[in-house]
Formats: C-alpha cells, sequence, structure tokens
C-alpha cells in the first residue's frame, strides 16, 4: 500500500512534516518533552536532597559555614547518647502505638459506616473531617482542649466528677505520650476510615449471602470472609501511614516539642530542634539516617504492592 | 448463649449506632470547643467555671485577629503558595501520567517506580539540605521557593492518581481520534484531560490542601512576617500574647475553612477516587 493509496494521510505524499508536526506525533520525543518538568523538579527538590542528606550526616556543618568531613562521628556522637537511645525507642512506641490505634477506630468506623442506616452521608462527612482540618490547626486546637485551667477535657473530667482539678494533659510524664498521641489519631484516623470503607464496599455481596445461607453467624463473617478479604487494604494502608507517622513533626512540634524531659520527643523533631535551634545540619541529618534503613523496608515494599496494584 | 441470625444482626446495628454517635462526638467535641471559645470573651474564657457555650456571644477575637495581627497576611500568603502550587502541579502530574500511562519509550517503568519512592520520601529528611540549595538559588525566604518546594511532593502524588485515571480511559478513543487525524497533544487535550475532570479535581484537591497544611518546609525556608504562611504564622499568637486563646481558635477556624470548603466541594469525587488511588495523609 503506498502512502497515495492511503486514505489516513490527507495531506499528500510530497509534504514534508512540520517540525511541530513531526514532535507533537513522535512518542519518544513527546515523552521526553512531557518529563523533563517533573523530573527536573523531582531532581532538585528530592533526589538531590537526598543524597546531600546522607552526605551531611558524614560531616559538622552549621548554616554559613563551610562543611568539614568527620567520618563517623555524628553517628557515633548519636549512638552513644543515652537521650538518643530514648528518642530512639519513644519514636518506635509512638509509631507503633498511634498506628495501632488509627487501625482499630479506623475499622471499626468503617464497619459501623457500611452498615445501612439512614442519613449515612451525613455521618460519613462528620467523620472524614478531621482529615480536611490541617495537622497545625488540629494540635492548636488540641492544645487548647488540654489546658489545664479552662480547657474542655478538664471541664468536661471536673464537671462529671472523675476529677477534682485539672489535669496537666501534656507536662505529666506518664500522660504525656498519650495526649500527643490521641491527636495524631484524631487527625489520621479518617485516613483508615476512607481506605477501609472503599476496601469494604468493593467485597462482593454474594460472600456474605452465601455465608448466611450456610448458617454464618456476624462473627463468622468478619473473621472468615471481611479480614480476608481486606488484607491487602490492610497491609497498604498500614504501610503508607507507617511512613507518614513516623516522620510526622507537627503535632509534637507544637504540643510539647519534645517536653517533657525529651518523653514525647520523636525522630524527626529531635532532628528538627538540633538543626533549627542548635544549627547542627550534619548531627540533624545523621539522625533522620538512623531512621531511614527502617523507612526503607517499608517503601520498597509499598512500591512493589502499589506497582503490582497498578497493574492489575 | 445462641442468638438467630436475625438477634445477632439487630445487635450489631444497635451496637453500631452507639459506637456511631460515640465516634461523632469524639470527632466534632474539639471542633466545638473551637468554635465555642472563638466567640466568648476574654473573661469567659479564662473565668474559672467556664461554661460550654458563650453566654455573652461576640465577634471581638475575630476583631482583634484581623485589626491586630498579621493574620491577613499569612491567610493571603498561604492561599497564593496553594493555588499556584496546584496550578503548575496539575500541568506538570497531568503531562508526566499521560507519558507514563500512554506513550511506549525505555525506561518507562523505571520512572514510575521512581516516581513512588519520590512520593513517599518524607520531607523531615529532605529540610535540611533543601534549606541550603533553596539558599543557593536565591529562593530563601519567598513565597516561590515555598512553591517550588512543595512541588516536589505535590508532583508525585498527583501523577501517581493521574496514572490510574488514565488507564481507566478506554485507549480505543484516543486510536480513532488519532486515525481521524488529531495529533498526541490533540488527544491530550481535547479526549484525554475532559474525560479526566473528576481526577483533576481530586488532584487539584490534594496539592492545595497539601500546600495549605505544610509545615517543615515553611518554618525553615521562611523567616520574615511578610512572606510566612498560616502553619508558621499562627503558632507565633502563642508567643507573642498571653491571653491569646480568643484571638487564636477564631484564627484556627478560619484556617480550617478554605481546606473543608474544598473538601465538601469535592466529595463525590473524593470517594470514587479514593477506590481508585492512594491517598496521602
Amino acid at each position: 500500500m503506498t502512502d497515495a493509496a492511503n486514505p489516513l494521510a490527507p495531506r499528500g505524499p510530497n509534504k514534508q512534516p512540520t517540525l511541530w508536526e513531526y514532535i507533537s506525533n513522535d512518542v519518544r520525543t513527546l515523552a521526553f518533552l512531557f518529563l523533563l518538568p517533573t523530573v527536573l523538579v523531582l531532581t532538585i527538590v528530592v533526589l538531590y536532597p537526598f543524597f546531600y542528606a546522607l552526605v551531611l550526616s558524614f560531616q559538622d556543618k552549621s548554616p554559613g559555614v563551610p562543611a568539614r568531613f568527620i567520618g563517623l562521628k555524628n553517628y557515633v556522637e548519636l549512638l552513644s547518647d543515652n537521650d538518643f537511645q530514648e528518642i530512639f525507642y519513644n519514636t518506635v512506641w509512638y509509631t507503633a502505638v498511634a498506628v495501632s490505634i488509627k487501625f482499630i477506630i479506623g475499622l471499626t468506623s468503617a464497619m459501623v459506616l457500611n452498615q445501612k442506616r439512614r442519613f449515612n452521608n451525613v455521618y460519613r462527612t462528620i467523620l472524614f473531617v478531621p482529615w480536611a482540618v490541617p495537622t497545625v490547626i488540629a494540635s492548636l486546637i488540641w492544645l487548647w482542649v488540654y489546658n489545664e485551667f479552662n480547657g474542655l477535657l478538664n471541664l468536661v473530667l471536673v464537671d462529671l466528677g472523675f476529677l477534682e482539678y485539672g489535669t496537666a494533659w501534656l507536662a505529666e510524664p506518664k500522660l504525656a505520650m498519650w495526649s500527643v498521641i490521641a491527636v495524631v489519631v484524631w487527625n489520621g484516623t479518617p485516613f483508615y476510615t476512607m481506605h477501609f470503607l472503599a476496601g469494604l464496599q468493593s467485597i462482593p455481596k454474594e460472600l456474605y449471602e452465601a455465608a448466611e445461607i450456610d448458617g454464618a453467624g456476624e462473627l463468622h463473617k468478619f473473621w472468615h470472609i471481611t479480614i480476608p478479604s481486606m488484607a491487602p487494604v490492610f497491609t497498604i494502608t498500614v504501610m503508607l501511614s507507617t511512613v507518614f507517622t513516623s516522620t510526622s513533626i507537627v503535632v509534637v512540634n507544637i504540643l510539647t516539642n519534645g517536653a517533657p524531659a525529651n518523653v514525647t520527643q520523636i525522630l524527626p523533631n529531635e532532628s528538627f530542634s538540633i538543626t533549627i535551634e542548635a544549627g547542627r545540619m550534619g548531627l540533624g541529618s545523621a539522625i533522620n539516617m538512623v531512621l531511614f534503613p527502617f523507612l526503607v523496608v517499608f517503601i520498597i515494599l509499598l512500591t512493589r504492592r502499589l506497582l503490582s496494584k497498578e497493574a492489575n | 448463649m445462641a442468638l438467630t441470625q436475625k438477634q445477632s444482626k439487630t445487635l450489631v446495628r444497635g451496637v453500631g449506632g452507639v459506637i456511631l454517635f460515640i465516634l461523632i462526638v469524639w470527632t466534632l467535641a474539639p471542633l466545638y470547643w473551637m468554635l465555642v471559645t472563638s466567640l466568648k470573651n476574654n473573661t469567659e474564657i479564662y473565668s474559672a467555671d467556664s461554661t460550654f457555650w458563650p453566654v455573652n456571644p461576640t465577634l471581638d477575637n475575630y476583631r482583634t485577629l484581623f485589626q491586630k495581627t498579621n493574620f491577613l497576611i499569612y491567610f493571603r500568603n498561604s492561599l497564593i503558595v496553594a493555588a499556584v502550587t496546584t496550578f503548575f502541579s496539575l500541568i506538570l502530574s497531568a503531562l508526566g501520567a499521560y507519558a507514563l500511562t500512554r506513550l511506549r519509550f525505555p525506561g518507562r517503568k523505571f520512572f514510575a517506580r521512581a516516581l513512588v519512592y519520590t512520593y513517599l520520601m518524607p520531607s523531615s529528611l529532605l529540610f535540611i539540605p533543601l534549606l541550603i540549595i533553596i539558599r543557593g538559588i536565591g529562593l530563601q525566604n519567598s513565597l516561590e521557593g515555598l512553591v517550588f518546594a512543595y512541588l516536589g511532593f505535590t508532583v508525585p502524588f498527583c501523577t501517581w492518581l493521574l496514572m490510574g485515571y488514565f488507564m481507566s480511559i478506554p485507549i480505543e478513543l484516543e486510536e480513532s481520534a488519532m486515525i481521524d487525524g488529531c495529533s498526541r497533544l490533540g488527544v491530550l487535550f481535547r479526549i484525554v484531560l475532559p474525560l479526566t475532570v473528576p481526577a483533576l479535581a481530586v488532584v487539584a484537591f490534594f496539592s492545595f490542601t497539601l500546600s495549605w497544611n505544610e509545615f517543615i518546609y515553611a518554618s525553615v525556608l521562611v523567616a520574615d512576617t511578610d512572606v510566612r504562611t498560616i502553619p508558621t504564622g499562627i503558632p507565633n499568637f502563642i508567643v507573642e500574647d498571653v491571653f491569646f486563646w480568643g484571638p487564636m481558635m477564631a484564627s484556627t477556624l478560619i484556617s480550617s475553612l478554605p481546606p473543608l470548603a474544598v473538601y465538601f466541594v469535592f466529595q463525590r469525587f473524593l470517594i470514587t477516587g479514593l477506590t481508585l488511588g492512594a491517598v496521602k495523609g
């Protein structure tokens, strides 16, 4: 078949395509042009900073002063520091507890919202609201709720007779971390609820109907249909949330900034304080790098999961 | 205890109702407290027996906020940064997602993978070198610098979301348009993008709220009052004044309105969008 005979070549065989026509139809050139801005931006603000952070962790660097290579000294300083060990332990504990509670409340919320009920749309909208409230704002609101003398929490507890005086929720060593976690949970649970609700709604109704015909009760259906069907959603949600929860500094930074005596301090916020307040950028980077290997495991597993999900 | 299927169903529904009630109270209580506080005068806020509602509702806190603080500057800056970031994220991610889902070229898989890695890279790890880099290119203490830094997390996430949507559009539509003489660019702008308006809405929603909420970069890259955004501006009220809780709650209330408004408008799209892609939160 010649070009002249091809009805799909309307311009005739002799007409050379203009440069513009050439570019807009050549797949490789087009792909290059489309991806170029994204690649440029991400190289400058993500990729390069990442390697830079790695290099910084082996340096002694203050703002405005040239960097000096000091090998592993930052890491040695950290590992021999008792405070650092405590903060490391705090980070793991805080992340594990916050993620678990968000998981439980999120699953409960999703299952309750998945029941047939009048005005369900309204309830769903309400339960998702904290997710749309910026974390800084949520932290400030809760700072006021926790206020020792005039906060809502103490007012309610004293009015109901549970307490005689207000408690300093954020200053009491035994309560401080729990108070911080409560805010993380309040702000972060809707993320779980959304994922879980979407997951629940994609379970085929026939599975439940068949089980009911076989005489299965509610608990049986929950353990043998709901939980197994949701396993992939559980994994992705928990992994994503673990990465975001363990690296987010906002709630800790605003509520306590690590007080009392490092009880609520977590690694990313410690890195933030060391870098900004003490001006030790190298040591600050090293703190983050200690957490990073743990994150890498999650990040690699997650990437694999997300990509295989996309391929389906 | 043996329950019939019908009884246990009723029981589960009843328990569900009680749980739902508790969840709603837990969700709304802090927000209610914010609203109530913002409407009280100082005497009521700090009295030994505070009430759960304003006895003499007043807008004084809002007046103080607008007249005596820099709140309006922060608000304006946040709006500019969020809007401009959203604009660029939309363009970059639409182009990128189209290339990654529809154009066959070597290294496509690698780019898709790299995108997820960058999306998961925590900003608490990147802020130290980023501070040096942004200073190096002379964008410190500027809204441009913030927008540039924010593209680092909005673009990977938005591209990722859009890829999912693009793949759900039947490729035959594009093929037949190209047979009719439409160029690749024509296909993208006349066929793919109009079909993905709901997806673009979701993407716009995410980049707007993510930029509106951002805290770490905003606190290190920007120091001057006239370029501060809400997340780093209003926590400073604590330092500036002793009796600040009234204006503070007024400011948190107003600052929650833009993301909440966007949330209510886009809700319909969000729920469908969620089943298709991941959500950052």
